[in-house]
């Protein structure tokens, strides 16, 4: 005999004119002492009424409590005018818990009908799967679920998963976050979640990579570091079936300082510094996503076709300026030398009489000369002259690889220009299914920044609108997270099929993108404890509330003090620690006395030739760059190095 | 100035806006005697801000209903029901229903009906209470019979459900009841049990002495006198109490009777009892219109049993027919 524990009612659904159950909301009481409150998920049976055999399932939206009191000055009456003598009453007065809930899933389903009047029970693990409307890809075939949190309402402890068709493409994608900062969810959710689609992502769906842009302190720089986890975390990992460990593969990735040598990350501490990659970008990366650097009023006709000019007919090619002058531009260096070779030859040559150039208006010369030139200015080290650069896998991309791009201590122009051209970079390659992935979740925080609701179209928020509305086709998926999601253009948070809201600022949720929410749902999200969020997804028909376990990394703060940031070293000790690190047999001796007395342009361009070639003897090519160039282009080499800064007080007006 | 305020200012005391409605349901007059003093008098209740609220304290109340739901011919055939609870408070100030007996039942005047319909009314209610048919044609005073065959019916259930809560009290529990406690021997014989009447229409006192009752100041109760007569032989002690001033409204306005059973103890612990019972004030049992000297338990106790208790047919009746 099958002993079926039977559930005790918690409550009954009541139906009055006034309030009468509706196909999408319905009202029920419970005990005084109840473990219900909002958020809760719950199931109405229509067991021995003429409902028997539907099951409709809700969530509950708002809680009101009250007595038989018909007006206060009863009580004030009762009291005596003492609020002291209120509590002295020898009797509680009759009172009630009456909530109401929002439909979630009625089976059948049709035909859709008022919610029946009958008994109220807690929902389990299988009645939180068929209310969320989880079964459909929990329990198929090929499942698609990727675990988000556990729903911890009234005591319960069920795992709710996301459907990876709906998070990561193709029916949907893209995940918005939103959440006031330092309460340690919207950064850590992503971690998390991270964890989870690399534990669960479904194998026919292909391998899957994350490219996160550190944009604030170390936020995301110890992400291969374990962080400390509670036992409590530990249980909720096991009920998610998520590892609570750190991630396996992580690159990370940060520009060089000015000096051309020194990380500019605050992973720099000796243990650790080893696992940096330098990202640094030449001209030609540069020139491409010349557009990044426009302001709005800098963007016309004129100064594309002038860009265009310079990428087709200049760039990497020989070119004549037709003032005696052949170019091979290839460095910022070389475009000045350019420019100035132009300039002046319309100076001396024409005798001023003429403005234009191959057509191309001077102004518009002079204009994107800046442009370009002042970006090798602001953001050295992330853009150097030393030819070709050193930049992401992107034919390459490893499964279930973290790729954090360290752009925080960057000048605002600089971080522009990587986000645009790591995301342009990450659609080409997956519209050629050349990347080594097939998708790709793509993490940007600050969207207030980046995405704004109002101000100029910039690139960079073309570029993210681009990815919410057709990244999903490729397995381009953007989780974006910011502060004010109502400051957020509307095309970004509403093409985002999933949004999760961590705590939340009351001036935020008095604005109308929040009005489907009660004021109980309100207040609790004004409430949210860290580690808890509300969700919403395509197949969830109300919002939901889940807890997410602690991420199992090492948090950008912890990691600082536990490594800590190692002060910049020399330029000889940069040089040896980037060959040793390429190469454990380097002897640090041998490099110091190979670079001694050479110009530091030499031994950076050389630096970087050993970078990007990664040979098998470290040291001996690197000495054989570093003696040929010099050598045989020592005098190139002394002009390139002086590209002058823009004069900012000169009176040219661009 | 209005005349009435000239007597105010004269010593007369100011009246309410009341209408002053004394019950007539009962006008019996009682053989009483005064117990505590020589002759009536009027006591302060300690005004002990913590007064000894006995715990637990069970409260009993009862509910009745009927209504005129088929005529043959000119006879009323009622429907009636009749009901009774007992709540216990616990710890918290929570109560609880402990016991609970109900009874729906026919009125009719078997005698008087037509030979199509009395076996069929004989048959479908089988608990069927036969009134004299002489008051048929009297349709007024027929009705009249019938309000009072309920109201034994309840009174009859009410004292059955005290028997049973009395008998099973603990042994420092208190049973108060809606009502006179005389009812049932075993009951107003039982030490802790209390009755409260908050409706005046039997008259105790007279003279001195119920004018000192009818103007008790609030906070205020008679001596002890001890009720014999009426319904019931079995004697009890009684006293007024006055639980919010009268001043202003009517005589009757925040009037108690409080019986218990007629033992010296009774005497002893009056002024006790009286504290207890003026505490009991708060909760204030609106909107029920007596709030004044109903308690809120027995107000709880009513509310229980009236959610409880069969729509009225009476409702069903004013529906429009399709």
């Amino acid at each position: 005999m099958i002993d079926k524990a039977i559930p005790a009612a918690i409550g009954r659904v009541v139906a009055t004119e006034l309030k009468p159950a509706t196909p999408h909301q319905f009202h029920f009481w419970t005990a005084n002492a109840t473990a219900i409150g909002i958020g809760a998920i719950v199931k109405v049976a229509g067991v021995g009424t003429e409902d028997e055999g539907r099951v409709v399932y809700g969530v509950v939206t708002e809680g009101f409590a009250y007595s038989d009191l018909a007006t206060p000055l009863h009580d004030v009456v009762g009291a005596e005018g003492d609020p002291t003598r209120a509590t002295e009453a020898p009797t509680a007065r009759q009172q009630i818990r009456y909530w109401t809930g929002a439909v979630l899933r009625q089976t059948p389903e049709e035909p859709l009908q008022p919610v029946p009047l009958g008994q109220v029970y807690l929902a389990d693990d299988a009645d939180v799967a068929q209310a969320l409307r989880m079964d459909g890809f929990l329990y198929s075939a090929t499942p698609t679920a990727i675990p988000v949190g556990l729903y911890t309402s009234a005591g319960r402890d069920s795992p709710v998963y996301l459907d990876a068709d709906f998070l990561l493409g193709p029916e949907a994608a893209h995940l918005n976050i939103s959440g006031v900062s330092g309460l340690a969810t919207k950064t850590s959710a992503v971690e998390f979640l991270l964890g989870a689609i690399f534990a669960h992502f479904p194998a026919h769906k292909g391998r899957i990579a994350a490219v996160c842009f550190n944009v604030k302190g170390p936020d995301l720089c110890f992400l291969d570091q374990p962080g400390d986890l509670s036992d409590e975390d530990r249980h909720r990992y096991e009920r998610l079936g998520v590892p609570a460990t750190p991630f396996q593969r992580v690159q990370l990735y940060a520009p060089l300082k000015a000096d051309g040598v020194n990380l500019n990350t605050l992973r720099t501490h000796p243990d650790l510094v080893g696992d940096v990659e330098p990202l640094t970008w030449g001209l030609q990366e540069v020139v491409d996503y010349a557009e990044v650097l426009l302001n709005r009023d800098d963007i016309d006709a004129k100064a594309d076709a002038f860009i265009d000019f310079l990428r087709d007919r200049v760039l990497a090619r020989t070119f004549d300026d037709g003032f005696g002058t052949t170019h091979r531009v290839q460095t910022f260096a070389d475009l000045d030398r350019f420019f100035r070779s132009v300039f002046d030859g319309l100076e001396i040559t024409a005798g001023g009489r003429s403005d234009t150039w191959r057509t191309h208006h001077i102004a518009t010369m002079r204009k994107v000369r800046n442009r370009l030139l002042n970006i090798s200015t602001r953001c050295k080290g992330l853009v150097t002259d030393d030819g070709p650069s050193s930049d992401l896998p992107w034919n390459a991309f490893e499964d279930r690889t973290v790729y954090v791009i360290d752009i925080a201590n960057v000048d605002p122009l600089g971080q522009d220009l990587v986000f645009a051209r790591v995301v342009s970079k990450l659609r080409e390659q997956l519209e050629r299914r050349e990347l080594g992935v097939e998708a790709v979740v793509v993490f940007v925080d600050e969207l207030n920044k980046y995405a704004p609701g109002d101000g100029p179209d910039t690139y960079v928020k073309k570029m993210l609108l681009d990815i919410s509305e057709r990244g999903r086709y490729l397995g381009l998926v953007l989780f974006g997270a910011e502060q004010f999601r109502s400051q957020v253009h509307r095309r970004v948070v509403g093409n985002a099929g999933t949004q999760l809201f961590g705590r939340m600022d009351m001036d935020e949720l008095a604005t109308p993108g929040y009005q489907v929410l009660t004021p109980a749902t309100k207040s609790k999200l004004a409430t949210l404890p860290i580690g808890e969020l509300m969700v919403r997804h395509p197949h969830f028909t109300q919002p939901i509330f889940v807890r997410f376990p602690k991420p199992p990394v090492l948090r950008g703060r912890d990691g600082v003090e536990r490594f800590p940031p190692a002060a910049d070293v020399p330029f000889e000790d940069a040089v040896v620690r980037q060959l040793v690190r390429l190469d454990r047999r380097v002897r640090p001796n041998q490099v110091k006395d190979l670079i001694a007395e050479r110009e530091q342009d030499d031994v950076r361009r050389a630096l970087a030739a050993v970078r990007r070639t990664r040979p098998d003897d470290v040291l001996a090519y690197f000495r054989k760059v570093l003696g040929a160039r010099v050598d045989a282009e020592a005098g190139m080499a002394r002009e390139r190095q002086a590209v002058p800064p823009l004069n900012p007080i000169s009176g040219e007006p661009y | 100035m209005t005349w009435w305020q000239a007597l105010v200012d004269a010593g007369a005391v100011a009246g309410g806006s009341g209408l002053g409605v004394w019950d007539r349901g009962e006008t019996a007059t009682y053989d009483t005697s005064i117990v505590e003093d020589s002759e009536l008098q009027t006591h302060p209740i300690p005004p002990n801000p913590q007064p000894l609220i006995p715990n637990p304290v069970s409260f009993l109340s009862g509910l009745q209903r009927w209504s005129v739901v088929a005529y043959d011919g000119v006879a009323q055939i009622v429907s009636a029901y009749v009901a009774a609870a007992v709540c216990r408070r616990d710890e918290r100030g929570v109560l609880h229903a402990t016991h609970e007996r109900s009874r729906a039942f026919a009125v009719a005047p078997i005698d008087r009906m037509s030979p199509a319909l009395r076996p069929l009314l004989e048959q479908a209610a089988p608990d069927l209470e036969s009134v004299d048919g002489a008051l048929v044609d009297q349709p007024a005073r027929y009705l009249e019979q019938v309000e009072s065959t309920v109201r034994r019916a309840r009174a009859h259930l009410e004292r059955e459900l005290a028997e049973a809560a009395t008998a099973a009290l603990g042994t420092n529990e208190w049973l108060v009841l809606d009502g006179r406690l005389s009812r049932s021997p075993a009951v107003a014989r039982h030490p802790r049990a209390v009755g409260v009447i908050n409706s005046h229409g039997a008259q105790f006192l007279e003279g001195r002495g119920l004018e000192r009752a009818l103007t008790l100041p609030a906070g205020y109760r008679t001596s002890v006198f001890a009720v014999r007569g009426g319904h019931t032989r079995t004697e009890v002690y009684s006293w007024y109490l006055r639980l919010w001033p009268w001043e202003g409204n009517d005589l009757l306005y925040g009037l108690l009777r409080v019986e218990a059973r007629a033992d010296r103890d009774t005497v002893t612990r009056a002024s006790e009892v009286s504290a207890w019972l003026r505490a009991e004030r708060a909760p204030l049992a609106t909107p029920a219109t007596r709030w004044d000297r109903l308690l809120y338990p027995l107000h709880h106790v009513e509310e229980y049993l009236k959610a409880r208790a069969p729509r009225s047919p009476a409702v069903r009746s004013r529906l429009p027919v399709a």
